[in-house]
């Protein structure tokens, strides 16, 4: 039930397409496709990518910034807190995502935290004052 | 055909470069930023809010954590300071009585609000139980810090600092700005409340201020002061306590209203590998066990704050009775089997990440 078939199409294009020298112009069709298919896939990556990149995971210690580390990158920060940085809290960063391997709080909330990777997700060990955040450019 | 499609992709190509302009206009004139503190309500504060720089963004958030500084210290009941009548100091016995004592009106405006949520809750929120939550506190606390000796407290102590837990001892007088607790044995514990009504008096000086796109969220009392600058709300997740794998229960668009959540997985201690909790059933006196979380909607925090804790306290049907018949209020329980119950109107803030 094309429309077409009942009232000529307004625009060049259509039916006429398949009349003499159709065949140059499909292939020049074909290409033309393929290279605006090329450039939609170039810049969704572009901008896929671009996301990518802004994703990073900062930590504070008492509110004041401790370190910025990308999770892109595969990583171990070992967060230092107390007097003469006899507490820890093990920061990995594994496949995107962060979490606390092992701290020496007395709660273990923060080791036993999920890993995180969506902007503003967080993991706070309020013993140690810190908090670890995603966040996105 | 083919020329419809050759048309529709060019389109799109030449309307590339408008959409990542667009979108790259889009990012600059405001940036989001981030603040912590540690030092209010024994949990950690988080400030997030969009602002044109670090300097416009810290500016705003000190004067909100220097706000919520004073409230902590007026409503704290475990620390006292030089010169200042707070509810520690209310607490107080002196000879064997509390006194009368005049305080900074901010502190009577949250004990009014704690009466009107008490009589809202039907009891359920009850600010006069400090006598019988001190004894949980003791304990929870040694429990904490000692974890192989830790015990429960004796239900005789419990029963019989319950007997003191009468609210119409708390006498409030408005005309002198004054505040006496009348039974020698009584003693005020604002921890369901304090929380979220200052979160909420904070909030509401920002709006008066015609601050917006900022969010306060004091250890879990989240509160958010108008939209994001691009006018959508603020994606707030809701943890999952069940252990099923599945990170959050839920995704809710706020934009202006609060959303508290009490759950039985937040503060607790171990005794014998049970755990025991801090929200105490005012009848049973032990920790609450309907519910492994009840989470409040609502535009004020202190009413979310107190709700959240009162439905902790009560039977699904009576809570949902209780929030059916509140305007704009609305809640999800989460139950130890791991059935979740909304109320009626939940899903209209429910959103995808």
């Amino acid at each position: 039930m094309n429309e077409n078939s009942i009232t000529p199409p307004a625009h060049s294009g259509g039916n006429q397409a398949f009349g003499a020298g159709s065949e140059k112009k499909r292939r020049n069709d074909l290409i033309l496709i393929g290279i605006l298919l090329a450039v939609l896939v170039l810049a969704g990556l572009a901008f896929f990518l671009l996301r990518e990149e802004g994703d990073r995971v900062k930590v504070t210690v008492d509110g004041e910034e401790y370190g910025t580390y990308p999770l892109s990158e595969d990583t171990v920060v070992e967060i230092r807190t107390g007097k003469d940085g006899e507490e820890l809290n093990r920061l990995i960063i594994r496949d995107g995502k962060a979490f606390v391997e092992r701290a020496t709080c007395p709660d273990g909330i923060c080791s036993n935290h999920r890993p995180i990777s969506r902007d503003g997700e967080s993991i706070v060990c309020l013993p140690h004052k810190v908090v670890i955040t995603v966040e996105q450019q | 055909m083919r020329s419809k499609l050759i048309s529709l992709l060019t389109a799109i190509c030449l309307f590339l470069p408008c959409l990542s302009l667009a979108a790259c206009k889009k990012e600059p004139p405001l940036e989001k930023f981030s603040a912590y503190s540690f030092d209010y309500f024994d949990t950690v504060t988080t400030v997030t809010g969009y602002a044109e720089d670090k300097e416009a963004f810290d500016e705003v958030a000190n004067g909100i954590l220097a706000e919520l500084k004073e409230y902590h210290r007026l409503f704290t009941i475990y620390h006292r300071f030089e010169g200042l009548e707070n509810l520690c100091t209310v607490n107080e016995l002196v000879d064997g009585a509390h006194r009368t004592v005049k305080v900074d009106e901010r502190i009577i405006d949250l004990l009014l609000y704690a009466k009107e949520m008490y009589d809202l809750t039907g009891g359920h929120l009850n600010i006069a139980m400090g006598s019988v939550l001190s004894i949980w506190h003791d304990y929870r606390t040694e429990g904490m810090n000692d974890p192989i000796s830790a015990k429960l407290p004796p239900m005789e102590a419990l029963r019989a600092a319950a007997e003191h837990t009468d609210i119409e001892k708390l006498v409030i007088d408005e005309e002198n700005g004054t505040v006496t607790i009348t039974d020698p044995k009584m003693k005020l514990d604002v921890g369901a409340i304090a929380k979220g009504y200052a979160v909420e008096r904070v909030a509401q000086s920002l709006e008066q201020k015609d601050i917006t796109g900022y969010v306060i969220n004091v250890g879990g009392n989240v509160r958010t002061v108008g939209a994001k600058p691009d006018g959508a709300g603020w994606t707030v997740g809701i943890e999952n306590p069940l252990d099923n794998g599945e990170d959050y229960l839920g995704y809710l668009t706020l934009s202006g209203e609060s959303l508290v959540t009490s759950g039985s997985y937040q503060r607790y201690y171990l005794v014998n590998g049970e755990r025991y909790h801090h929200i105490i059933h005012p009848d049973t006196l032990m920790p609450a066990e309907g519910f492994v979380s009840v989470s409040i909607l609502t535009k004020h925090s202190g009413k979310g704050d107190a709700l959240s804790t009162a439905l902790f306290c009560m039977s699904l049907e009576e809570g949902q009775a209780l929030i059916e018949s509140l305007p704009d209020t609305e809640a999800q329980w989460v139950l130890p089997d791991g059935t979740i119950y909304n109320s009626s109107g939940w899903n209209t803030y429910t959103t995808e990440p």
